[in-house]
């Protein structure tokens, strides 16, 4: 991406930020001049039609076991279904702290936090009047183990169950459609009454901010249709499907069978809800600019002239959000043989790069995003600190500092000639994947410019954007040098550090287990994934990010930054941190 | 004639096969891979092998086709063991992408791509070949000029601009609820509703078209009106009116309706850019998505073959009709 501006929808990964770092989230998160008060001081009022328009022709899912992207779980957690546990639904960093759901508690560790238990509440009921029970919860998670029908979902359940896996690193268990394995998932997820038992390969400190995802969410085995399970989902929450058309729309009414008494999480305060997929950019962005449907909340950003136009309208003042959204963007380093194996022409890189240049193309610091200097974002809290080195560096410039790229590369000449000759010679080159957009092209002519500069031949491998990631996560098919973004699933670097560097960890682009530090990297990484003491974790974590990046395995990291837009009469609005979108459950019609 | 039909009926059912066998191999060599775009990020190689045995891409291109080809008459199984699903006959596969028999979504959008053919049809013939006669009737008059300026405009300004452009002054003047756009409505249901919602749509479409008709008509007209016949006719004492309507429009709109039945086939195949700009739910744009998007192979060959149809049939109908008219076309 290159300093490109990615959309959420690109992302997979969601970010939370942690309680403990609640001062400095309340100054951090909230950018630029304008937010929303209407959560805190605008009068609730129930009743009307609550639209949402966007561009796109359908929810990548909405099935409970599929979805994965921030905005989606956080709109369908709720309207539509119900989790044992969920994010408390406020804004600030209250919001990132876990509340019980459908469960009677937030869950119960034992056994080096291997085992958890959560009991269900009663009074919880299905669309149908029926009620959510446990062996509903054990079906809904063992649906993420169907992977030839369940794709795309988040796999942390998958992982950490205590079920046997084959020798390609699958799980025996092939879930509940064609029953393979049975047996094991029943020893590893065990229901007694209302009370459902998870047993891990692992201690799992966090293991209940992983059912903060659907994946977990309870399903009812006779609704369960498989693939078109995507298409209707079972509700148990406030509102229920009345219509789903892709490229049309989606329709959400009240559930009249869901009872307030049953749930302490959500307040529904519209009659209905309705979808509008597939408007055209223009149209949808001169809704907004008019005002002209004042209900209506923008699923998507505006266009980068209008979200200026948007942004700088007094007028508009209460209906947009400027914030640190879940991401951190950077540039992969391959450090597989072959590639880029060699530190100091990982440097030079880094050093030649003008990232001002290459914010400045998608909207600038202040609607792009902002220098970073981890994986970590710092709204991650107590897993973030300050790192050494990098953008830190005396000699960094954010323009490019070529003399200094010039030394490094003089540097590796003699250290590792062979990386050297590929980085400086006109028939090899570096190359660099990025995703085939017209912004990335523009981004690959002010990289070839900078790396010119410094003596660095750069080509670029385009590749058709919706088979970008697929394409650079098969080793045999990545660069050099591979453009990705990421954000924290909960408000633990355990689901940035393992999954970025990690091998296995399922996002390890800068194949950093062939880099010769890698061993003491991984140790330190399982010994931080099994310690339940949180800020001893945390300074682990910490370490961690400092490593990786004094091997620079990822390079120029941009904490990203949103925007969000919606009409006049749209009331209770604010930024769900933990889902780095709006707090979907609080919103309502003005009168 | 029978012979010639039977003869014409087998040409028509071969270009279909072709089509079919071509559109195949074409998105099968491409370099897009389809199990790697439903694949999402964290994507490993042996997910992608997952996916390509779901989609039913991980045996040869030709028992792909085979199993195509099975569907269409006898219907498709999808998916394994409990999440087993059929796609009854005519089966032109499943759509992983919209969880939904391809049958199903071309049944739902093929209403769609109709309504805003045939709207868009009368609408430009009514313009264009009016307007064609009127400047024929007037060269060199105001009229004239006017419809040589509607022409310039009009085929000067492509679907893409002219449809946003109409778009966003309906917008600007409150003249449409955009929230509603492309909303569909039956005209059995909502007649009203249904002509509201394809009215612009239809300006755009027939725009373009109508003013490719006006130059075609008043061109054909003033040629007629040139042939001796046209001046014995006038010789022989009729009105000017009656030389028009029996004798000049016949042989001058002729080739006009033939071109324009081929027009309107190539439409039900579905007008991409204006169905994108106005949200409308039809075949071009569910073609044009799956082409460009979600690459959903299904989709496109069954979209791509509708389209085929529609053209070759129109084009077997008028061949008919012209060997009715002319028997010298049966033995050529």
């Amino acid at each position: 991406m290159s300093g490109s501006k990615m959309t959420t929808s690109h992302f997979r990964r969601r970010l939370v930020a942690t309680t403990a770092a609640g001062a400095f989230l309340a100054a951090s998160v909230l950018v630029g001049t304008a937010t929303s008060a209407d959560a805190a001081t605008a009068k609730v009022t129930k009743g009307g039609t609550l639209y949402f328009i966007t561009q796109q022709q359908q929810f990548d899912h909405v099935d409970p076991a599929r979805v994965y992207t921030g905005r989606d779980i956080a709109f369908f957690n709720s309207y539509l279904y119900r989790n044992l546990v969920s994010y408390k639904p406020t804004k600030g960093a209250a919001g990132s702290s876990l509340v019980p759901d459908l469960a009677t508690n937030t869950g119960v560790p034992s056994n080096s936090a291997k085992t958890w238990k959560f009991t269900l509440r009663a009074g919880a009921t299905w669309e149908d009047g029926s009620a959510v029970t446990c062996a509903d919860a054990k079906y809904g998670v063992s649906r993420a183990f169907a992977t030839d029908v369940i794709t795309d979902g988040p796999q942390y359940l998958v992982a950490a169950l205590a079920i046997p896996t084959n020798a390609d690193g699958s799980s025996q268990y092939k879930g509940p459609y064609k029953k393979t394995g049975q047996a094991l998932y029943d020893k590893a997820v065990t229901c007694s009454g209302s009370t459902i038992t998870f047993k891990l390969n692992r201690s799992f400190a966090d293991f209940n901010y992983a059912l903060t995802y659907p994946a977990g969410a309870p399903v009812k085995a006779s609704k369960d249709n498989g693939d078109k399970y995507d298409l209707r989902p079972f509700s148990n929450g406030p509102y229920k499907i009345a219509t789903y058309k892709i490229g049309d729309e989606m329709h959400l009414v009240l559930n009249t069978k869901w009872s307030q008494k049953s749930d302490t999480v959500r307040t529904p305060n519209a009659d209905d809800i309705v979808v509008r997929f597939g408007l055209v950019e223009n149209v949808r962005d001169q809704i907004m600019l008019d005002d002209s449907i004042p209900n209506t909340v923008n699923l998507d950003g505006l266009q980068p002239a209008n979200n200026l136009r948007f942004f700088a309208d007094p007028k508009k003042a209460t209906q947009r959000m400027n914030v640190y959204d879940p991401y951190v963007r950077y540039a992969a380093m391959n450090v597989s043989p072959g590639h880029m194996t060699c530190l100091d022409v990982r440097k030079a890189v880094f050093f030649a790069m003008n990232m001002q240049a290459l914010i400045d193309l998608s909207g600038g610091t202040i609607y792009y995003g902002v220098p970073g200097d981890s994986p970590v974002k710092p709204v991650l809290g107590l897993d973030y600190a300050k790192t050494t080195g990098n953008i830190h560096d005396p000699a960094w410039n954010i323009n490019g500092a070529p003399d200094k790229a010039k030394a490094l590369l003089a540097s590796a000449k003699s250290a590792c000639p062979d990386v050297y000759a590929k980085a400086t010679d006109p028939s090899k080159g570096i190359s660099w994947d990025l995703s085939n957009t017209a912004t990335n092209q523009k981004a690959s002519v002010l990289i070839k410019t900078a790396m010119d500069a410094a003596g660095i031949v750069m080509k670029f491998n385009f590749i058709p954007s919706g088979q970008y990631y697929s394409t650079v996560m098969d080793p045999t098919k990545q660069g050099d040098i591979s453009t990705a973004g990421w954000g924290a699933d909960w408000a633990n670097a355990s689901t940035v550090i393992p999954p970025l560097f990690i091998k296995g960890g399922g996002f390890d682009l800068s194949q950093a287990s062939t880099d010769p530090d890698y061993a003491a990297f991984k140790a330190l990484s399982d010994k931080a994934l099994g310690t339940t003491d949180r800020p001893k974790q945390a300074a682990m974590w910490k370490q961690l990010a400092q490593m990786a990046m004094d091997k620079y395995w990822i390079i120029r990291p941009v904490f990203g930054k949103g925007q969000f837009d919606w009409g006049s009469k749209v009331g209770g609005v604010y930024y769900w941190e933990p889902q780095g979108t709006y707090g979907f459950g609080q919103l309502f019609v003005k009168n | 004639m029978l012979k010639y039909l039977a003869r014409r009926l087998t040409a028509t059912f071969m270009v279909i096969v072709l089509v079919s066998i071509s559109v195949f191999m074409i998105f099968s060599f491409l370099p897009m891979d389809p199990a790697r775009l439903t694949c999402g990020k964290a994507c490993t190689p042996a997910v992608v092998e997952g996916n390509r045995h779901r989609l039913g891409l991980d045996v040869p291109v030709q028992v792909q086709y085979v199993r195509f080809v099975k569907g269409i008459f006898v219907g498709r199984d999808f998916g394994e063991g409990a999440a087993k699903f059929s796609c009854p006959a005519p089966a032109f596969g499943y759509s992983f992408n919209k969880h939904e028999c391809v049958t199903t979504l071309i049944a739902e959008a093929f209403p769609v791509t109709f309504s805003l053919a045939i709207g868009s049809f009368i609408l430009w013939l009514l313009v264009g070949v009016s307007l064609g006669v009127l400047a024929a009737r007037r060269q060199g008059k105001w009229v004239d000029k006017a419809s040589t300026a509607f022409v310039l405009v009009g085929n000067s300004l492509p679907t893409f601009i002219s449809g946003i452009l109409i778009l966003l002054l309906a917008l600007k003047f409150n003249l449409i609820n955009p929230i509603e756009m492309g909303r569909w409505v039956s005209p059995f249901k909502d007649p009203i509703g249904w002509a509201s919602n394809f009215i612009l749509p239809w300006m755009t479409l027939a725009l373009a078209y109508a003013a490719t008709y006006t130059r075609f008509t008043r061109s054909n007209v003033i040629e007629t009106s040139s042939e001796d016949y046209i001046r014995t006719a006038r010789a022989k004492g009729l009105s000017e009116k009656v030389i028009l309507r029996k004798h000049t429009l016949r042989a001058a709109l002729a080739p006009i309706l033939t071109i324009a039945g081929l027009d309107f086939a190539g439409l039900l195949g579905g007008a991409i850019i204006t169905e994108n700009i106005f949200n409308l739910p039809g075949l071009g744009r569910l073609s044009i998505r799956a082409v460009l998007i979600d690459y959903d192979l299904p989709v496109i060959l069954a979209t791509t073959l509708l389209a085929a149809v529609f053209v070759v049939t129109m084009n077997l109908i008028v061949d008919i009709l012209y060997a009715y008219i002319d028997p010298r076309v049966r033995v050529a």
